[in-house]
Order: structure tokens, then C-alpha cells, then sequence
């Protein structure tokens, strides 16, 4: 178990430069093995990554007021979230929230750089989960090194076979909770159970593992280096006050082994015992003491080993550390700037904003759509007809009964075949009505005319559209 | 100039071209709903996942042509006669 307890051995060869080379997914480069941690920052992921895995897999299952509590049913056109409903119709308040995750992203990366990539981005989470199964079955970093190494032998083909077979069961579970969030979950575990699983259900299922499995498993840190649009950007969102993970080269230069207990300054060297261990733990496998990279993702490994490191010598934490580069330099860090003060206003005025509009919703929805088939009829008694099909939709969780009626023009009469205008929850009802009115009245050919359908046991869920009313030219 | 390995180009074609794809599926069958498509071409019997499916990927062909497009115009013309 020497692999869990880093020891300090002078001068260990950089890691780098004795791994195979390996031709991989994305581009030519070496494998990383990053070594197992222990530390604040590993616990702090490690509560993260549980938990977000817990909501990923859990909330799937949840119900709610007899239909599953998070469902974007692609098949019914109809995204439930817990009591809210949304529609095709409300594809703004998606694009909205949409707008408040970017700008959070922004804020966040402002105020505290990459957190999104260490602790939270799907990324890294399943990576982490990939990782931790091929440590329980492989073994230490060590000894998956030695063993990609050596020869194909039946223990080395059995051990890879069994972790390329859990990874592709946790990569499927993965793809079936994944199509779950679209289409009902039980619905779609009952399918599996009794191998009756439509052919796009099967296809996404695959198609999403395989991604997990491929992402995950094979290309990790190299998806954050080539594939991820945000690591290339985040950049820019980067001032001397933001918090970045750092190694202090002040104190640690000149860097050297050493025997403990002896003063390094006697030596004429810093506090950096260029262990290399903060490289081993890289899971993008860098080296930290060569200033900020964009290839790191923050996931705060080399600060817990280093942190270690520095207790055995028994010298002060804090070598590599969460700092910000106007702290490194012996000033102040502001954390009130004027970027995150606008950052924080504008997310507080969308948010907000998204909670009152979604509060504020009209859960019905009516279409006027007038007949094709003529502009407009006369009747026998000489007054004109307009016909028109009125699409109502019924967007709240419960049926109700509408009254219709028509303004705009004196004297129209409206006539609706149906005694009663009613609509279950998520019903859409095409209602045919015709508008009748004597000619006499009309001042121009084409007027317009407003149809108000409210709800009877609710005058405040109410819609008035225009539609047109055409009468003979005068 | 440093050789670009296939397989990274073939990436670089190969993810954008699903981002943006998955995007304007999103946003197209936001707009039209694929069983109003069906009554148009006068089909009955479709299911919206199946059209969904395919959508996507006649997108992502979309897309993907484009980024080989892309790719392939981007390459500096030969100057010289061989």
C-alpha cells in the first residue's frame, strides 16, 4: 500500500518520461495514471462527485403527483420538472435558463476559476468514477505501469477483460438512466426486463454508453485539453484577483532533494523537494510548478500531495495552494470587482426574472386558425359567416371547462357545435366555431376581431387572440 | 509544419459538427412537431423518437459535410505544378 502514503524519495525520475507512448483516441500521447490522493480537497470532490452521481441516478426514479418527477418526454412533447410542465411553447424559458447557466459559469470562473472542471463537470465526475473501478481491479499506479508494460499473459488479459467489463456495465446503467430522462424510466426498465425495447430506445442506450465508456474510460483529460470548448475560453475570464491553484515559486526555488532535518538554506535551496509527486497526481499530467496551464483543471490534487509532503518535512503547508496572482505577488486580493458585481447583479436580475415569468404562466394556450376553404359565406337570411378552428391547449396539470366569447365587432354572433368547451390536463382540442354578423355593420372588408377563452373555475387563466373577420368588399 | 495525426482531424470534424447538429435539432423540432411532418408526407404510422433519430443525423450529415468543407478548403492550394 506504499502507493497511498507518498513517501519523499530524492530526485524520482520525472514520471513522464518513462511511460509508453500510446496512440489513443484523440492525438498521440502518453498515458496518465494519475496516483491516488488523500487530502481535504480529494474528501471535497470525492462528496461532490457522490453526490452528483446520487442525483444523476436517483432523481430518475422519483415521482411526482403520478408521473416521474424529472421527465423531458421527447415521445409526448411534454418536459415535466416536479409540479411544472413545460411545452414546446416554452422553449424560451429553456433558452433563458440556458443564458443563467453560461453567465454562472462565467461568474464562477471569474471569481474562483475553474471549479466547474475540478469538482462538478460531467466530465470529471464520470472520469473520477472510471478511475476509482480501475484502481479497485488494477491495482496502484504503480502497478498498472508495470503491468501495461510487461508481456500479454492470462492474468494480465483477465485482469484488463474484467475492467473493461465493469466499465461497460456502469457505462450502460449510465446510457439507461440517460434515455430515462426522456422517456419514463420504469416504462423503459420494464422493456428492458421483458426484451421489448423500441429500436431508438435500444440505439440511444448504446449510443450513450458508448460515449461514457469511450469519454470516460479512454480519453479523459484529453476531452478537457482538445474537445472542450470552455477550457480553450475560460481564459479570458481570468483576473489577478481569481483564485487559481499556484505553486509558490518563491518559497519553493530553487528546488532539490534533501535529507530531512536539514536546513535547506544551509543548501542554498526552497522548500520544493522536487518529490514530483504533484506531477503523479496530475490527471491531465502536468506540472504545476511551470506556472498556470490551461490543461489544468483544478481539481486541487497536487495541493493535498504536496500539502503531505510538506507536513513530513515539517515544513509550513501551502507550497502549492488556492491563491490568486495578485496574492502571489505580495498584494491584496479583491474580491469585490467591478466584473463580479455586474456578474452577480445580471444573474440576480435573470434569475429572478425566470422565477416571476414562470410564475406568471398562462397554463393555456389557443390557436385561431381560420378555413381555408372560403373567406367567407352568406347566409340565406343575408349575414355573413366566418369559420374558424380554434386549437386549445390545456397546459395545467388538471382539466378544465373554458367559456369562449368574441369582441371587436358589434352584433357578432358566435356558435359553437359543442354544449361544452372542456380540455383534460395536457389536451389538445380543436373546437370549430363559426361567427356570424350582419354585413351592415362592417366599415371595410377585413376586421379584426379577439377571441377570449377563459376558464371556468378560474377567471385568471384566461387567453384573448386576434383573429380575422372578412365580409364582402364595400 | 506539424503533422495534425488523422485521428485528431477526424475529431475536429467529427465534434463540432455533432454539437451543432444536436443544436439545431433542438431548436427545429422545438418549431415543428415531427407527427405534423408525417400528416404533411401523408404517413400515419411514425413514432416522434424515430423521427427525432433520424432528424438528427440527416442534421449531423449536414453538418459534417460542412466541416469537411471546411477542412478541405482550408488546406493550402498547390502552387506549383508536379
Amino acid at each position: 500500500m506504499s502507493e497511498n502514503k507518498p513517501t519523499v524519495k530524492p530526485s524520482a525520475a520525472a514520471v513522464s518520461e518513462s511511460d509508453p507512448e500510446s496512440s489513443s483516441f484523440y492525438a498521440k500521447h502518453k498515458k496518465v495514471y494519475p496516483r491516488e490522493v488523500h487530502g481535504i480537497f480529494r474528501n471535497l470532490r470525492t462528496i461532490g462527485i457522490l453526490v452528483l452521481l446520487g442525483l444523476y441516478y436517483g432523481v430518475a426514479w422519483l415521482q411526482w403527483d403520478g408521473h416521474q418527477a424529472v421527465l423531458f418526454d421527447l415521445p409526448a412533447r411534454k418536459f415535466y420538472v416536479f409540479g411544472l410542465t413545460f411545452w414546446p411553447q416554452d422553449f424560451f424559458f429553456f433558452a433563458w435558463l440556458l443564458v443563467i447557466a453560461a453567465l454562472s459559469l462565467f461568474y464562477f470562473t471569474a471569481l474562483a476559476g475553474r471549479l466547474w472542471c475540478g469538482y462538478a463537470c460531467p466530465q470529471t465526475v464520470w472520469t473520477e468514477a472510471f478511475l476509482w473501478i480501475e484502481r479497485k481491479i488494477e491495482g496502484t499506479r504503480g502497478q498498472q505501469m508495470k503491468r501495461d508494460k510487461s508481456e500479454m499473459s492470462a492474468t494480465k488479459f483477465r485482469i484488463k477483460a474484467l475492467k473493461h467489463i465493469v466499465w461497460i456495465a456502469f457505462a450502460l446503467f449510465t446510457g439507461f438512466t440517460f434515455v430515462g430522462y426522456f422517456t419514463p424510466i420504469r416504462e423503459l426498465a420494464g422493456n428492458i426486463l421483458s426484451f421489448s425495447l423500441g429500436p431508438w430506445e435500444t440505439f440511444w442506450i448504446l449510443f450513450y454508453s458508448f460515449a461514457t465508456y469511450g469519454n470516460a474510460g479512454w480519453m479523459r483529460e484529453q476531452v478537457c485539453i482538445y474537445m472542450c470548448p470552455y477550457a480553450r475560453f475560460q481564459s479570458a475570464m481570468f483576473d489577478k484577483d481569481t483564485l487559481i491553484i499556484a505553486y509558490d515559486e518563491k518559497r519553493g526555488e530553487p528546488r532539490g532533494s534533501r535529507k530531512r532535518g536539514i536546513d535547506p538554506k544551509e543548501k542554498g535551496l526552497g522548500d520544493c523537494v522536487d518529490c514530483t509527486l504533484c506531477v503523479q497526481v496530475c490527471p491531465t499530467g502536468i506540472d504545476i510548478r511551470n506556472g498556470l496551464q490551461y490543461e489544468c483543471i483544478g481539481c486541487a490534487a497536487c495541493i493535498d500531495v504536496c500539502d503531505d509532503v510538506m507536513d513530513k518535512m515539517g515544513y509550513e503547508k501551502g507550497l502549492i495552494r488556492y491563491t490568486t496572482e495578485h496574492n502571489l505577488s505580495g498584494q491584496k486580493t479583491k474580491i469585490l470587482r467591478p466584473r463580479i458585481i455586474m456578474y452577480t447583479l445580471l444573474l440576480l436580475a435573470l434569475a429572478g426574472g425566470l422565477v416571476y415569468a414562470v410564475s406568471q404562466r398562462v397554463l393555456l394556450e389557443l390557436d385561431i386558425i381560420r378555413d381555408r376553404s372560403g373567406l367567407y359565406r352568406e347566409t340565406d337570411e343575408g349575414l355573413i359567416d366566418n369559420i374558424y378552428t380554434l386549437k386549445i391547449i390545456n397546459m395545467d396539470q388538471k382539466p378544465h371547462q373554458y367559456e369562449l366569447s368574441v369582441s371587436g365587432l358589434e352584433g357578432m354572433e358566435l356558435i359553437v357545435k359543442k354544449p361544452e368547451i372542456t380540455a383534460n390536463s395536457g389536451e389538445v382540442v380543436d373546437l370549430p366555431v363559426t361567427v356570424r354578423l350582419d354585413p351592415a355593420v362592417l366599415e371595410r372588408a377585413s376586421n379584426e376581431i379577439e377571441f377570449t377563452l377563459t376558464a371556468k373555475d378560474d377567471p385568471e387563466l384566461t387567453r384573448t387572440e386576434t383573429g380575422r373577420f372578412v365580409g364582402p368588399r364595400i | 509544419m506539424v503533422e495534425i495525426p488523422f485521428i485528431q482531424r477526424v475529431i475536429a470534424v467529427a465534434w463540432p459538427s455533432f454539437l451543432t447538429a444536436g443544436l439545431a435539432t433542438i431548436l427545429f423540432f422545438v418549431a415543428f412537431d415531427p407527427q405534423d411532418l408525417a400528416a404533411l408526407l401523408g404517413k400515419t404510422k411514425s413514432s416522434r423518437m424515430g423521427v427525432y433519430t433520424v432528424g438528427f443525423f440527416l442534421f449531423w450529415l449536414l453538418t459534417l459535410t460542412s466541416c469537411l468543407l471546411t477542412c478541405y478548403f482550408q488546406r493550402p492550394c498547390e502552387t506549383k505544378n508536379a
